[in-house]
């Protein structure tokens, strides 16, 4: 009962200060606030958050090969083309990527560069007169050239990823053809042609431009679609984790704080037990810490229409998340000599430790997006991170079994050591 | 068992690594009186009533507070103590009533119980009506007096204060002198350390002076006064250096003793009438001017003094 009302009294002095309840809700939603708006702006189902519409130049200047003056190819989709030059241009043109570039055609190489130089449009396509023949000779390499503004990243890097995976396709189909003539002997055109056909319709769609291009979307979480979630939910978790483990920290401080005041030695002086007095300012950072994350994802999900996954999972993981803060903070704490130190441990070993546990966000879709998954298990928050990322891609209860077990593994670690440093000052 | 004892010190010694601070400590305090220590800061007393609060473990020796041994029983002498420390012990961002709701229940009170005393505690030290403000608005005074009321609320029967009247003004210090004097009425055994002598004097039944972690006298003020017999102090500042007339002084007819320190000596004497003259007439012999002159009767100052050979304050 004593423990109790010692942890009532710690989480009344926390939930008076400004300075907590800013650094416990106002940071968090703060700069989650922030992210939505840099991406469109927030709501439940955002479908506000559009990437600009890119204007693109091409100049088509490709004379056609001999494959595509032999036989009109006639390419699954519907779409008629002359050449290879004019199957860019159509697929460029396809009016499902109209939200993401403007195509307008020019005459001449110089023209296209000069619209560029000139920042009327973002960047340039230009196809040389050979682009063809190169591609229909089996031994050639035919290249496109794409010239963009420097001082644009977003717009014209999205028109680069189009052109990589189109011509990546195409490379693939020619290799198919490629492989036919070596093992046929033939080069009939008639031939070259159906390979070619056969090739680009096999794709379960069956759709021109998907196989061509194949554009996929990442999806790290199932946030109803909307690609503004898809950003904000993971960095929102991150930031929840983050300042859940900074307040175990600051709360847990309230030990060093009351012995540098005097009123932890006067409790001593009570009749009540060592252990009542320590397991009182321990249950208190523990609340402390299930009332920010649960205040946290509540408003996460009504101000920002976050989907955390189902309730036992997300239930499961933050128990995990609050028993690793917490004893991470009387860990940490326990390290300490005085509070002055504090402020340079929370300053820079949380933030490194906060960094680490969230590259797993920030590296989404990088190569080496796996290997910065596991290195951030090696910091508890990392373990953290990995399980609200879990139930947002709608894990099930036992898919997030192990970075429960993880979680508590962690928290019974820094508990007991953190619980006997504690004890060994103040016997 | 209704023994007069309340406190029992037996040879307690502590030490942090080459620092004795505490050096064999004897006394005893009965029940229903007012005991002080005093010395000095840094003669021991803290780390004194730190031990007997079960703060400290001894290195060596024991306490018996009530029938509660410091050394195996803790907890008893926990219940049956109030302890009012040396700096303001409590929350700033709770108010007054809510400080002393959640001491009384760290001392076990709860439910009704607890509000009574709270509101009685509130008017003892009267802060009624300022009961809901927060603490960290009180001045220094009002602060410390809800630290000592926080040491009455489970109505103990010995009660410790390590110097409650450091830095706060006459008017709280004269409140909580007064307050002291109340508790011993009620039948309270107060432990009370200090440095200022005025305070042991007026207050004490039984006072012991401590020194470097021991105790170097007890006894009552009047006990203790007779060790220095029925000399007066006379304090007297030079213009000059002190050794030009120190020893003439000490040479003079009644002048048992004489200190000096930053142009101010100190002079104990049978009888300052007869003395004072011979003092001005060595001075101006050496060409030595008298600025100030001060007489004192015989006090716990002149004790110290005669005991350690240093002012009290040193």
């Amino acid at each position: 009962m004593k423990a109790f009302d010692i942890a009532i009294k710690d989480m009344t002095r926390s939930f008076r200060s400004a300075f907590a309840l800013i650094f416990m809700f106002g940071v968090p939603l703060l700069m989650t606030g922030m992210f939505s708006l840099m991406f469109g702006g927030p709501g439940s189902n955002s479908q506000a958050f559009t990437l600009p519409v890119t204007k693109v130049v091409v100049a088509n200047l490709d004379q056609g090969g001999p494959g595509f003056e032999a036989v009109k190819a006639q390419f699954p989709g519907g779409i008629q083309a002359g050449s290879m030059g004019d199957l860019i241009e159509s697929v460029l043109q396809d009016k499902s990527f109209a939200e993401l570039m403007q195509v307008t055609l020019v005459d001449s190489a110089e023209a296209a560069r000069k619209a560029v130089d000139s920042q009327e449009v973002g960047a340039a396509i230009l196809i040389p007169a050979d682009f063809s023949a190169r591609f229909s000779d089996l031994e050639g390499q035919a290249s496109l050239e794409l010239y963009k503004d420097p001082a644009l990243t977003i717009g014209p890097g999205i028109i680069q990823s189009i052109m990589e995976q189109f011509m990546d396709s195409m490379s693939a189909a020619k290799i198919a053809v490629k492989v036919t003539v070596k093992q046929t002997g033939s080069t009939d055109p008639a031939l070259i042609d159906r390979v070619m056909q056969q090739y680009l319709t096999s794709a379960p769609s069956g759709d021109q431009r998907a196989t061509l291009l194949d554009v996929r979307t990442v999806t790290t979480n199932k946030q109803s679609g909307s690609p503004l979630l898809t950003i904000i939910a993971p960095i929102m978790g991150w930031l929840i984790i983050f300042y859940a483990f900074f307040t175990g920290a600051s709360s847990a401080q309230s030990i060093l704080k009351e012995d540098e005041e005097g009123t932890l030695p006067r409790l001593f002086t009570t009749p009540t037990s060592q252990t009542t007095i320590l397991a009182g300012k321990f249950l208190a950072v523990g609340l402390t810490v299930v009332v920010q994350m649960t205040v946290l994802l509540i408003l996460g999900r009504l101000i920002f229409g976050i989907t955390w996954g189902t309730l036992l999972p997300v239930s499961l993981v933050t128990i995990g998340t609050i028993l690793t803060a917490a004893t991470f903070g009387i860990f940490l704490n326990s390290l300490l000599k005085s509070t002055k130190q504090g402020g340079l441990i929370f300053g820079g070993l949380l933030t490194v430790i906060g960094m680490l546990a969230g590259i797993p966000i920030i590296a989404r879709g990088s190569p080496a997006a796996d290997t910065f998954s596991t290195i951030s298990l090696f910091v508890p928050p990392g373990w953290a991170v990995r399980g609200l990322l879990q139930t947002m891609n709608s894990a099930a209860l036992q898919d997030v079994l192990i970075t429960f077990l993880a979680l508590t593994a962690w928290s019974i670690v820094l508990f007991v050591v953190g619980v006997l440093r504690f004890q060994k000052r103040y016997a | 068992m209704n023994q007069p004892i309340a406190i029992e010190v037996k040879n307690l010694y502590k030490a942090f690594g080459e620092t004795k601070a505490v050096q064999g400590v004897n006394f005893t305090v009965e029940k229903g009186e007012i005991f002080s220590l005093l010395g000095p800061n840094g003669a021991g007393k803290t780390t004194t009533i730190s031990m007997l609060s079960c703060l400290l473990h001894p290195d060596e020796g024991d306490a018996i507070i009530l029938g509660h041994s410091i050394r195996k029983d803790a907890m008893g002498v926990k219940s049956v103590l109030g302890v009012v420390p040396q700096e303001i012990a409590l929350y700033e961002d709770l108010s007054a009533r809510e400080n002393l709701a959640f001491w009384g229940k760290m001392y076990g009170l709860r439910g009704a119980v607890l509000k009574a005393r709270v509101a009685e505690v509130l008017a003892i030290i009267g802060l009624t009506d300022r009961a809901k403000d927060r603490v960290g608005k009180y001045s220094g005074g009002m602060k410390r007096r809800v630290n000592i009321g926080v040491a009455l609320l489970h109505k103990p029967k010995v009660i410790y204060m390590d110097d409650p009247t450091v830095g706060i003004d006459p008017q709280s210090r004269r409140s909580i002198l007064d307050s002291v004097v109340a508790l011993k009425n009620q039948g309270m055994t107060v432990l009370y350390t200090t440095h200022y002598m005025e305070e042991a004097q007026e207050l004490s039944d039984h006072i012991a002076i401590m020194d470097h972690g021991k105790i170097i006298a007890t006894g009552t003020n009047e006990d203790l006064i007779r060790i220095v017999g029925e000399m007066h102090r006379i304090t007297l500042t030079i213009n000059t250096e002190s050794s030009r007339v120190m020893e003439a002084w000490k040479a003079t007819q009644g002048v048992k003793q004489v200190t000096a320190e930053d142009g101010t000596l100190t002079l104990l004497a049978d009888d300052s009438n007869r003395v004072l003259p011979h003092l001005f007439e060595t001075a101006a012999a050496n060409k030595v001017r008298i600025s100030s002159v001060a007489v004192q009767e015989p006090n716990l100052e002149a004790v110290f003094l005669h005991l350690t050979g240093r002012a009290l304050r040193d």
